[in-house]
């Protein structure tokens, strides 16, 4: 059920950008993640993982890590395909990321490096401009047919995902580059057609055998084996791919001619993929053990899971949720946009009791933030967004002097004779939003505003209101692929739907420029600079209420065990298997 | 009767075709259809034109229909959109998984409540028939999928006694022991689901037939009560049973995608709700016409049932059948 909810991401130019996310704790949770995708490191998960992380290291003091076992992920969608070129689902890429070496990697802060797992020797070489990256792989990377991996397959892959016609759902990741040119078999150039500060991210990516894909017609590529069938699935991970039992599992086994077995001598001998059919059988399978690690649990579970004294990993993951108030007159009977005041706007950020929410709904999974950039990455402006603490007065205020007022006695306030009154919306069957949106309705009245929530299918919700920019006010939130700050697709008036994902049809001249300026220069000092002036400015003009960060629990079952340095990060892409090249299991079969 | 079964079979066939019609139009009436799912992210539009050619979608809905009522007759399911796989692939293990478990149940419950019921109908108001009953009110009030996650948390998170889902255990791929391990507890929800009708419809049955006025009859005579409710009154009294079984014969493959999923059965139940979300199209279509199919050849079997247990029931003679 939730390949479908992977989403709706636009195309648009270069951000790695985001994309909507389904249901968070409902039936579509966690789709974040997809091919090219990457992130940001979070502070604040200190404390609870690292707590975690003793328990399973303390665990085993004398033993040791063990070779051999089984990993048992249970998760609740099968995989769609797992060829690099077209992964756009979450279980997709979860099972490719035990198959694939990527070019570079994250380090546990967020940072791009050249680990000794990387296809790269090192970062790559960046010319004095800006425009271009010189990529060196490493002279021992091999495809698990023994073909050397080259630079062949970096620029078939990276051409092939900017051909439309291959149909790559990733390509946005690189429609910032020209042209990719095969220096020699170890080398590659890639050419830049402007300065794309954030690109190193997008290097965070598995490459594809150009040996085995080159001779397929581009129109085919998506309906060739490879990905489909293991006996033709050449990959060049740690692990192997071997088994797809479709809508059952999937099976990866170490591979013994691994490349970089020296430097990177994986633990566990087998990982096992499962299906269930939804997040609540995957709560009871990680109860009875059948399973050792669930990337999201409802938040509803965690205390029935950590009763049972399971490791539950709360730290809120790279998605960001927010109010979105709709500035187009269509929307509103071709009468101007009740939201259209800064002040009010203002006002309606005032209203709302975030820590409420942080405590009531997220328990633990979230926290506030006031800007686009989440809390603890290198963007975040901490103390120059502005911040919206629980203040009914100073809303009520707000609200007066941008000229709402209660004239006709009603219980809700007006202005020229209309009456505030909005319909918020979100996807139904999404537990947190729809209890979110309650609060939020709450809230409002105590301020005079009435609002109505509707729930609506999710497919149909982004079909027929958010990408066409059909809504009053819409909780949604953004998962980011990126640690890097970028977010012009989201809020730049060239981004307006249907073909943008500026679905509230905010239009801000100012920050506008400031997007494009954040990165077209990749001097990090002025950058920081830029994204400080983009925060404060976003901050007090509000286009939308940003309403916390969050993420889904993760549990691990009582065999795994790590060091504490080897601890899942949440806030990076895939990082519930964070470390899993050095993890081990207790009980090895 | 030979007549009667050529006829009903080409009326069959042209319910089937109107089925088909009918769902291929919801189906694509519903919103948010592939282009909009499996198109994604990040992909341009111009791209996901290509795609949509590729797959024939760009075309009129009509022009689809036929395309693929002419690859069904062939034999020819279609594939998957996502990721073109052959559509039997993925659907005939779920249609053999969901046909161990539903025939295991139903015929249990056939088994259980057929006697039962016409026991208890022999002993009305008795203890049997109050347990009857109550249990028949709880398989029709109870939530299957809470059952099921009742059932789990005893049998198999606190005592251990049985696996939690799935239907094999990984590595145990057709062992039988490890199979009926795994088939009790949705066995055992899809059973008492089932139950609760059957024996409500055989105790009743058998009530109506032995006020009638011919057992009544044979009662006056001084026939003995056993021989009046096994010879007299049973064959009667079966009949709007079977009737009953073959209109249920189609719940061998639908209807049970909430256990599946509680389960983790691999079945069709769930894929179908999986592949509603994904808007697999060729999936559901299958999915659809397999079901109507059961349903019409049921319907069948149920008349046919019929005139040969009831011998007034006179099929194909010109009068009502």
């Amino acid at each position: 059920m939730a390949a479908s909810s992977l989403k709706w991401k636009t195309m648009i130019a270069g951000l790695s950008v985001m994309s909507v996310i389904a249901a968070g704790c409902g039936n579509n949770a966690g789709s974040n993640n997809t091919g090219a995708g990457t992130n940001t490191p979070v502070t604040n998960d200190g404390a609870a993982n690292n707590a975690a992380a003793a328990n399973n290291a303390g665990a085993v003091e004398t033993a040791g890590p063990k070779k051999g076992g089984t990993l048992t992920v249970g998760t609740f969608t099968d995989i769609v395909m797992v060829n690099p070129l077209y992964i756009a689902d979450t279980s997709s890429g979860d099972v490719a990321y035990f198959m694939f070496a990527n070019l570079l990697d994250y380090n546990k802060d967020g940072d791009v490096v050249a680990e000794p797992w990387s296809l790269l020797e090192s970062l790559p070489e960046i010319s004095a401009d800006n425009l271009t990256y010189t990529l060196k792989l490493k002279a021992n990377a091999k495809w698990n047919d023994g073909q050397p991996v080259t630079a062949e397959d970096i620029a078939f892959y990276i051409n092939t995902i900017k051909d439309p016609v291959a149909a790559s759902p990733g390509i946005s990741t690189f429609d910032k580059v020209d042209k990719v040119e095969v220096v020699d078999a170890q080398t590659a150039k890639i050419t830049m057609k402007s300065v794309f500060a954030p690109f190193l991210n997008n290097l965070v990516t598995a490459v594809v055998p150009s040996h085995i894909l080159k001779d397929v017609p581009v129109k085919e590529l998506q309906n060739h084996a490879y990905g489909k069938d293991p006996a033709v699935t050449v990959s060049n991970g740690p692990w192997k791919w071997t088994e797809w039992k479709q809508k059952q599992y999937n099976i990866l086994d170490k591979d013994a001619n691994y490349w970089a077995k020296d430097t990177n001598d994986v633990n566990i001998e087998k990982v096992i993929h499962k299906v269930y059919a939804d997040q609540n059988t995957n709560v009871q399978a990680i109860i009875k053990g059948d399973i050792d690690l669930v990337g999201a649990i409802p938040v509803t579970s965690v205390e029935a899971v950590k009763s049972k004294g399971l490791n539950v990993l709360l730290a809120p993951g790279p998605l960001y949720e927010f109010m979105s108030f709709n500035f187009n007159k269509m929307n509103f009977g071709g009468k101007e946009s009740p939201f259209t005041g800064e002040k009010t706007r203002q006002a309606i950020a005032y209203s709302l009791n975030r820590q409420g929410m942080l405590d009531n709904i997220l328990k633990g999974t979230g926290q506030a933030l006031n800007a686009p950039f989440l809390p603890g990455t290198w963007a975040d402006p901490g103390a120059d967004a502005v911040a919206y603490d629980y203040n009914v007065e100073k809303a009520k205020q707000l609200l007066a002097e941008d000229g709402w007022k209660d004239t006709n006695g009603n219980g809700t306030v007006d202005k020229n004779k209309v009456e505030f009154e909005f319909e918020l919306q979100y996807n139904a069957g999404n537990s947190r939003r729809e209890q979110v949106s309650t609060v939020i309705q709450d809230n409002l009245k105590d301020i005079g505003i009435k609002v109505s929530t509707k729930g609506i299918d999710f497919s149909s919700w982004i079909e027929q209101n958010i990408t066409p920019g059909k809504y009053q006010a819409a909780l949604q939130a953004w998962s980011l692929n990126s640690p890097d700050p970028d977010s012009e697709s989201v809020f730049s008036a060239k981004y307006f739907p249907p073909n943008g994902q500026n679905s509230g049809w905010y239009n801000n001249p100012t920050l506008d420029k400031l997007w494009i300026e954040g990165y077209s220069t990749t001097d990090q000092a002025k950058r920081k600079e830029i994204y400080k002036q983009v925060a404060q400015q976003i901050s007090t003009n509000l286009p939308y209420v940003f309403l916390y960060q969050y993420g889904t629990p993760e549990v691990i079952g009582p065999r795994v065990k790590f060091a504490a340095e080897d601890t899942p990060v949440a806030a990076l892409p895939y990082g519930a298997f964070f470390g899993v090249n050095k993890w081990w299991v207790e009980d090895a079969k | 009767m030979g007549e009667y079964i050529i006829r009903r079979t080409l009326q069959s066939v042209l319910v089937l075709f109107l089925i088909t019609v009918f769902t291929f139009g919801l189906i694509h009436a519903a919103p948010g259809g592939p282009t909009q799912i499996f198109l994604s992210p990040g992909l341009s539009i111009e791209a996901g034109q290509i795609r949509a050619e590729q797959l024939g979608l760009d075309r009129p809905i009509p022009i689809q229909y036929f395309n693929w009522l002419g690859n069904i007759v062939t034999g020819d399911l279609g594939t998957t959109f996502k990721n073109n796989i052959p559509v039997g692939e993925i659907l005939w293990p779920t249609v053999k998984n969901t046909i161990i478990l539903m025939s295991v149940a139903w015929i249990l419950s056939l088994i259980i409540a057929i006697p039962w019921g016409i026991y208890n109908s022999t002993k009305e108001y008795g203890v049997s028939d109050q347990t009857a009953s109550f249990i028949s009110y709880v398989g029709f009030a109870m939530p299957t999928f809470w059952f099921g996650i009742i059932l789990q948390s005893f049998f198999s998170l606190k005592l251990d006694w049985l696996p939690l889902s799935d239907m094999y255990t990984m590595g145990k791929e057709g062992n039988m022991m490890d199979l009926i391990q795994h088939l009790v507890l949705p066995v055992s929800v899809l059973t008492l689901g089932f139950l609760a009708g059957y024996l409500k419809y055989s105790r009743a049955s058998m009530l109506e037939v032995l006020e009638q006025d011919y057992i009544r009859t044979a009662r006056a005579k001084g026939v003995k009560e056993n021989k009046v409710v096994f010879r007299h009154a049973l064959r009667n009294a079966l009949i709007p049973v079977i009737t009953l079984i073959g209109l249920d014969l189609s719940i061998l493959v639908g209807g049970a995608a909430l256990t599946e999923a509680v389960f983790n059965w691999p079945g069709m139940g769930r894929l179908f709700v999986e592949m509603a979300n994904s808007r697999e199209y060729s999936v559901l279509m299958a999915i659809t016409l397999l079901s109507a199919v059961f349903v019409v050849i049921g319907n069948l079997v149920a008349d046919i049932l019929y005139a040969v247990v009831d011998p007034r029931v006179q099929l194909g003679k010109g009068g009502k059948a």
